[in-house]
């Protein structure tokens, strides 16, 4: 039974750089299907496109890697810690960014409280939480969009150009997510709560059972994701120059899908954040790629959700072969 | 004699099945055959392969070789459905049973009665239901749910299930594990019954006397080969524990001489309504107290209660000296008192992850050195306990699922080890587990009370807890009805007093 074991080994290969294989291929089909695709200019922009979803979905990797799935939340999040950013510009640029990821981050720790100490299903809590947001910040706002005061000198004129600043040849925006990659790396790898984590997605009954204090660590979990997310809304809303309630849309689904294709089992407990990082960079070569072909966003969609359900299928697949369908 | 010679095909062949797991051959070129009509025990330690090839047979792998042959004809057992269309039924040890839904609907989902072809038909549901509970000599009500009614009952409702679909090989993989003594009796009454009718009966069992009781053949296995198949008259106990464990065995408990030390454990008048009630209890360092008690005495209760996984409703507990507060695994853990689960498999492992892993996952605060991980530390830990507790694997970093059951077992041991607890309490150490690994846990048990430290044992496994504990503690629904100590241990002495017999009122 040579094949079962080459097989498996093709897995486990899969498992650790299977993405980036992906994420090559894309670029040589790119490079095949445009002259432009492969200048420097084109590669930032593929980058510069994806900063965003990449931040959102490092976050999210916690959530589904502490077996919760998805914050399904993380689009409210983003448009309310934006909001509160831009109606506290008065008083100065930092307290106002402050409060922004402060207000997201408590929206994380109550999600974090209802379903690591009160079992709430994750999903429809979270969905429940979006649904709430959303009406809380029309009620709040009265439906308005805020623009932040745009004169020279002013808070609100910074904060519109957190999005444009760029370090040297990268711009702010990728280099912050690269950075939080790297912390998310860091933090899943080498600390208590990274394994602890771990554990918890791994089986949570076995966790308890451990001493670990379970709720606490999934409330982290949800207080990370938010976080995460509350960065990518500031930048979102800085580069929309105005908060609203809408910002985030879409990113819950395809943070989701980033964190999947990067090999996070949904079932939790397995995954890097190294294949998060490359599951967004395949979204964002993908997404340049059908652009450049002239395919619209509704059909680049298309694409996108069925990506996703291939790549569930062949987990599932997967475990069942190796007899780990333990669900 | 050691093939069934018959003129008529059997109804059972199975001929040089193998099944590879990565890294394991789990079945090794397998010949098994079993009779109309008979039953026909299947034996092996834990890992031998009873399990895995027994799954094949029900359709659970797609991906087995060799050749299977139902009455004669040539099968492919791909899946469930098709192993159920050749009339292959399993009854696992685990329930199957949906517990919200009534009986009836259990009995018969898949195939329930209709009218004009989509309406439920309800007495036709009720009629075919006590049809099927008749036959497994049950008097219940249909329509009444599953939890409503004892593990005993559900699993012969299980039995009546697997029989609805009109087998004629039936598997049953350790089924009197749940059950008393007097339910096994009855569950023999009808797998005779069974017998008689000419169904074939494959009985998987780790009981020596139940097989010698029921089983007409036995075939045994282990590490994946097939030792041999021989007539149940011919053989004798001993040779046929020879045949499982390859190797013969000395005596088991060698006398061990207690020398208990200071108290580090105190539990004084715990109560938890509706489990357990007003029960006090000692540790003393180098000790082991054993807790006796048929099941549904309260001993898991109180060991959970006792360690802070569940609550408590009255009582003081003092882990050396210091009180401790109820309700709070983690504190009591971080303090010495470590609990380790009776259900390894959904809440003791991390069957997802590797042996590694699982083995430091209780330390996750100590391989920390200035709040970072420490891979060095973990690997050397889980590399003296792989050691120390002779675990096989293929490798650390193997998947602790893939494992057999005394691996398992062994590994769930080492994580609470790898703890160095003070007061470690074992809630049936070594269930369903070959004879070697049980030898390898008691020894492990045994060196951490000599360590100075000291260890609960809750075992239904008579010779175990005899063999082992220095006092046991007998509780009686709910209530600690007396104590024997070491020199009045015997299976005898710990069987009667849990029956509520034989001892002395001064005792208690």
């Amino acid at each position: 039974m040579k094949g079962a074991e080459s097989r498996s080994r093709l897995a486990a290969l899969y498992d650790r750089l299977g993405i980036y294989l992906v994420a090559i291929a894309l670029v040589v089909v790119g490079a095949l299907v445009s002259d432009e695709f492969l200048t420097p200019r084109n590669l930032l922009n593929v980058l510069n496109a994806v900063a965003l979803l990449g931040m959102v979905a490092s976050g999210m990797a916690f959530v589904t890697y502490s077996g919760n799935m998805a914050d399904l939340s993380l689009p409210a999040v983003m448009a309310f810690s934006g909001i509160v950013c831009v109606a506290c510009l008065p008083l100065g640029l930092v307290p106002a960014v402050l409060l922004g990821l402060a207000s997201g981050v408590a929206i994380g720790a109550m999600n974090g409280v209802v379903v690591g100490r009160f079992n709430a299903n994750p999903i429809l809590w979270t969905l429940a939480v979006a649904f709430f947001m959303e009406g809380f910040m029309r009620f709040t706002w009265s439906n308005r969009q805020l623009y932040p005061d745009t004169e020279e000198g002013t808070a609100g004129a910074a904060f519109i150009g957190i999005y444009r600043l760029d370090l040297g040849p990268v711009p702010l925006l990728v280099a912050v997510m690269l950075l939080m990659f790297l912390a998310g790396h860091l933090v899943m790898t080498r600390t208590r709560f990274g394994v602890e984590t771990k554990l918890v997605g791994s089986a949570r009954a076995a966790a308890r059972t451990s001493g670990i204090r379970v709720s606490r660590v999934i409330l982290l979990d949800f207080m990370v994701a938010a976080l995460a997310a509350s960065i990518g809304g500031i930048f979102l809303t800085s580069m929309n120059k105005l908060g609203v309630f809408y910002l985030g849309k879409g990113y819950d689904f395809r943070s989701v899908t980033a964190v999947v294709l990067g090999g996070v089992m949904l079932s939790g407990g397995r995954g890097r954040m190294a294949g998060v990082l490359g599951g967004v960079l395949v979204i964002g070569l993908l997404s340049n790629i059908m652009t450049f072909l002239g395919i619209n966003t509704f059909r680049q969609n298309i694409v996108t959700g069925a990506i996703f359900i291939a790549v569930v299928g062949f987990q599932q697949l997967r475990l069942r072969r190796l007899g780990r369908d333990d669900a | 004699m050691t093939r069934g010679v018959s003129a008529d095909s059997p109804a059972l062949r199975m001929e040089g099945v193998s099944k590879r797991f990565p890294g394991t051959l789990a079945v090794d070129e397998v010949d098994f055959e079993a009779r109309a009509g008979e039953v026909h025990a299947l034996m092996g330690e834990n890992g031998a392969g009873k399990s895995t090839l027994m799954k094949i047979l029900a359709g659970s792998y797609d991906d087995y070789r060799g050749r299977i042959a139902i009455n004669g004809r040539e099968v492919g057992l791909h899946s469930p459905a098709a192993a159920r269309a050749h009339g292959i039924g399993m009854i696992y040890q685990e329930l199957s049973l949906a517990r919200p839904i009534s009986i009836a609907e259990n009995l018969l989902v898949g195939h329930l009665p209709r009218r004009w072809g989509f309406a439920l038909d309800r007495s036709a549901l009720r009629r075919e239901a006590r049809r099927c509970l008749e036959r497994v000599g049950l008097r219940l009500d249909p329509s009444v749910s599953v939890e409503a009614i004892s593990q005993h009952e559900a699993q012969l409702v299980e039995i009546a299930k697997a029989l609805g679909a009109g087998p004629h090989i039936l598997v049953m993989d350790e089924p009197t594990s749940a059950l008393s003594r007097e339910e096994v009796q009855r569950l023999f009454e009808i797998v005779r019954q069974l017998r008689r009718e000419g169904l074939t009966i494959v009985y998987i069992s780790h009981h020596l006397s139940e097989v010698f009781e029921i089983a007409d053949r036995v075939t045994v296995l282990r590490d994946g080969r097939k030792i041999a198949t021989r007539e149940i008259d011919g053989i004798t106990p001993q040779e046929l524990v020879q045949m499982m464990v390859g190797q013969a065995i000395d005596e088991f408990y060698a006398g061990r001489e207690a020398r208990p030390g200071a108290l580090i454990l105190q539990a004084d008048r715990l109560s938890r309504r509706g489990f357990f009630h007003d029960v006090s209890l000692r540790v003393r360092e180098g000790e082991i107290l054993g807790i006796a008690g048929l099941s549904g005495a309260g001993r898991t209760e109180l060991a959970r209660s006792l360690c802070g996984l569940d609550p408590l409703d009255e009582g003081r507990i003092e882990l050396s000296g210091e009180s401790l507060r109820p309700g709070s695994y983690p504190d009591a853990m971080r303090r010495g008192l470590c609990y380790l689960t009776e259900d390894r498999k959904s809440e003791g492992l991390f069957l997802r992850l590797s042996v590694r892993q699982n083995l430091v996952s209780a330390l996750s605060g100590e391989s920390l050195r200035a709040g970072l991980h420490s891979r060095r530390t973990e690997g050397a830990t889980a590399a003296r306990m792989i050691e120390e507790l002779a675990i096989t694997a293929t490798s650390p970093e193997s998947d602790v699922g893939q494992l057999s059951g005394g691996n398992q077992q062994k590994v769930l041991l080492g994580k609470w080890l790898a703890a160095r607890p003070r007061v470690l309490v074992l809630d049936e150490p070594s269930r369903g587990v070959d004879v070697k690994a049980k030898q390898r846990i008691h020894e492990a048990v045994i060196a951490l009370a000599e360590r100075g430290n000291g260890v609960i044992l809750i075992s239904s496994d008579l010779p175990e807890l005899a063999g082992l504990a220095d006092r046991v503690m007998v509780m009686r629904r709910g209530h600690r009805i007396g104590e024997l100590g070491k020199d009045r241990l015997t299976e005898e002495s710990i069987l009667l007093a849990v029956n509520g017999e034989g001892i002395a009122p001064g005792e208690r």
